[in-house]
């Protein structure tokens, strides 16, 4: 039997790893399930001052895009805690499987099954929710699809309409719709990627010591990046020229940079951190 | 077959095996004897590819075993000292990895774990310690796998367990299966384990089967303590006498006073053994 990749035993660790799916996250899950919950009742008993009070579906959006977020966050660290653990680890190592269907397995039930299950739950209940008189206004599962309808809300919502009105039709027309689903998709993938390598290289307190070596890290980079600000003359120049006038041109020009430093980021710490856990699955010690 | 050779591993500043060379021939059921820390379950572990060595090779039936290619994992299994089970029945959790083994087979499971008499319907956190392991055992031995890897089995089993044990192993491991028991309660594993490897520090004194122990090395009960013994030690009723065969009689072998006597005449039995 090929020892790199089998569909056959593939979907055999598929369905190893799916059964250990909902006893390792469903308290997680649950939890996450419960804060839009948490929030409905607050939002439902908090006094008003004669207005209504009305929580709409995009501000839902946003709070169950911000879990999704810590849904890939955690799920590494529950689903494979103990994959590199000298003694709890040593049934994963010997599961009779390739690295490779391993490793895709993996990533499939932390960037797909988990955001996926999360999302579905979440959108259940707040359609639940918004069916009876409280303070939902629309449904979630309506919108939480149509990405234009969020990007004009949050334009809206952050008070940035007129900064935007005349730039906006350029930044659509730059970013494609394509172009914001890739960028959105690698988004997850970057984030995942860096959490599965952390569950890798970390034995204990996982997800914690990577989100503090990220956070040291981007302090790292905003130093460096204001030091490289403040000593390019070039572009403090440049910076010094923005006026009323030209205001919109440089807005567009700076979502095109950082869209595109996104992208480029997003692809290459994606590639590292996958190589980076296939290694460690591959090579590891117990 | 198990070949090692000239195997180097150390862990950061422990050296635990220094050029050592061993075979594990197809069929048998292996004692793994040693003081502790000498590295029987690190040889464990690097036979079925947890560990690599730092130098030398480990081949089993071809295969490298850090590789932990599928073909070589479904033939292999290892049953760590240390109970670490899931939160399912022991049933559950043999259906879920049974698949992944060509000749598992799950009628087998059922049996061994009457056999073993451990509760089928209980979760693997509601049985003591003894149950546990033994529940382990039936899944390791109905994957059918050639290779049994068993870390010091019979800690926490109680008198009857452990004599279901050797049952078990004997009556139900095939002629094809080639077993290795880590162990220092070696009169758990008396009259089932053959050969014997023993383990020292950097080295192995001895990888020899009864025949060939015997051959060389005569188990002698008497009265008297012989001067020009091995080892001597004292039993009731008298003392077992661990001496040189050199007229070839035939006795039966003491695990317990080989192991001590080889413990105490390292080169001289291993020069003998060779």
């Amino acid at each position: 039997m090929n020892n790199k990749f089998n569909l056959e035993r593939f979907g055999k660790v598929l369905k190893h790893d799916g059964l250990n799916f909902f006893p390792n996250f469903i308290l997680t899950l649950a939890i996450l399930w419960a804060i839009p919950v948490v929030i409905y009742l607050f939002t439902s008993l908090m006094p008003t001052d004669g207005t209504d009070n009305v929580y709409s579906a995009f501000s839902r959006i946003s709070v169950i895009d911000m879990l999704t977020k810590i849904v890939l966050i955690l799920a590494p660290a529950r689903l494979y805690k103990y994959c590199n653990d000298s003694r709890k680890g040593i049934g994963y190592a010997m599961l009779p499987a390739s690295t490779l269907e391993k490793f895709l397995s993996m990533v499939i039930f932390c960037v797909i099954v988990a955001p996926i299950v999360y999302v579905a739950g979440a959108l259940a209940i707040d359609s639940i929710l918004a069916l009876f008189n409280g303070p939902y206004e629309g449904f979630a599962i309506s919108n939480y699809f149509n990405e234009y309808a969020q990007i004009d809300y949050n334009i809206t919502a952050h008070g940035m309409t007129g900064v935007f009105y005349d730039t906006l039709p350029l930044v659509v027309t730059n970013m494609s719709p394509a172009f914001m689903t890739i960028l959105s998709y690698l988004g997850i993938l970057m984030i995942s990627s860096i959490f599965m390598f952390g569950n890798m290289v970390f034995k204990k307190r996982k997800t914690g010591k990577m989100i503090g070596i990220l956070i040291l890290l981007s302090i790292i980079f905003m130093i460096i990046f204001i030091n490289f600000i403040a000593n390019n003359e070039a572009l403090l120049n440049y910076l010094s020229q923005i006026n009323e006038d030209n205001v919109s041109e440089f807005i567009e020009r700076f979502i095109c940079i950082w869209m595109n430093v996104t992208l480029y980021t997003e692809i290459i710490v994606s590639a590292v951190m996958l190589w980076g856990t296939y290694r460690k699955i591959k090579t590891q010690k117990y | 077959m198990i070949k090692i050779n000239n195997l180097d591993f150390a862990y950061k500043n422990t050296q635990v095996f220094k050029n050592i060379s061993l075979e594990f021939k197809k069929g048998n059921i292996y004692g793994l004897l040693g003081e502790n820390g000498v590295g029987k379950t690190t040889l464990l572990k690097l036979v079925c590819g947890l560990q690599q060595p730092q130098y030398g090779c480990v081949t089993v039936d071809g295969y490298t075993p850090s590789l932990r290619q599928p073909d070589f994992l479904q033939n292999v299994y290892f049953l760590p000292e240390e109970v670490i089970t899931e939160d399912t029945t022991p049933e559950k959790f043999i259906q879920k990895i049974g698949v992944f083994y060509p000749r598992y087979d799950f009628g087998l499971f059922n049996k061994l774990m009457k056999e073993l008499e451990v509760d089928l319907s209980k979760k693997f956190n509601e049985l003591s310690h003894g149950q546990k392991k033994k529940a382990l055992l039936a899944c390791a031995m109905s994957l059918q796998t050639d290779y049994l890897f068993l870390d010091e089995p019979t800690n926490g089993l109680d008198i009857p367990s452990k004599a279901l044990f050797r049952k078990v192993i004997s009556q139900y491991c095939s002629d094809e299966t080639t077993v290795i028991i880590s162990t220092h309660q070696v009169k758990d594993v008396e009259n089932l384990i053959d050969p014997i490897v023993i383990l020292d520090r950097d080295d192995v004194l001895m990888n020899a089967s009864f025949a060939e122990i015997t051959d060389k090395i005569y188990f002698e009960y008497g009265p008297e303590r012989l001067q020009d013994a091995y080892y001597t030690e004292m039993l009731p009723g008298g003392y077992i006498n661990v001496l040189p065969n050199t007229e070839h009689l035939e006795s039966n072998v003491n695990i317990e006073a080989l192991f001590n006597a080889v413990m105490k005449n390292k080169e001289t039995i291993k020069n003998l053994m060779k």
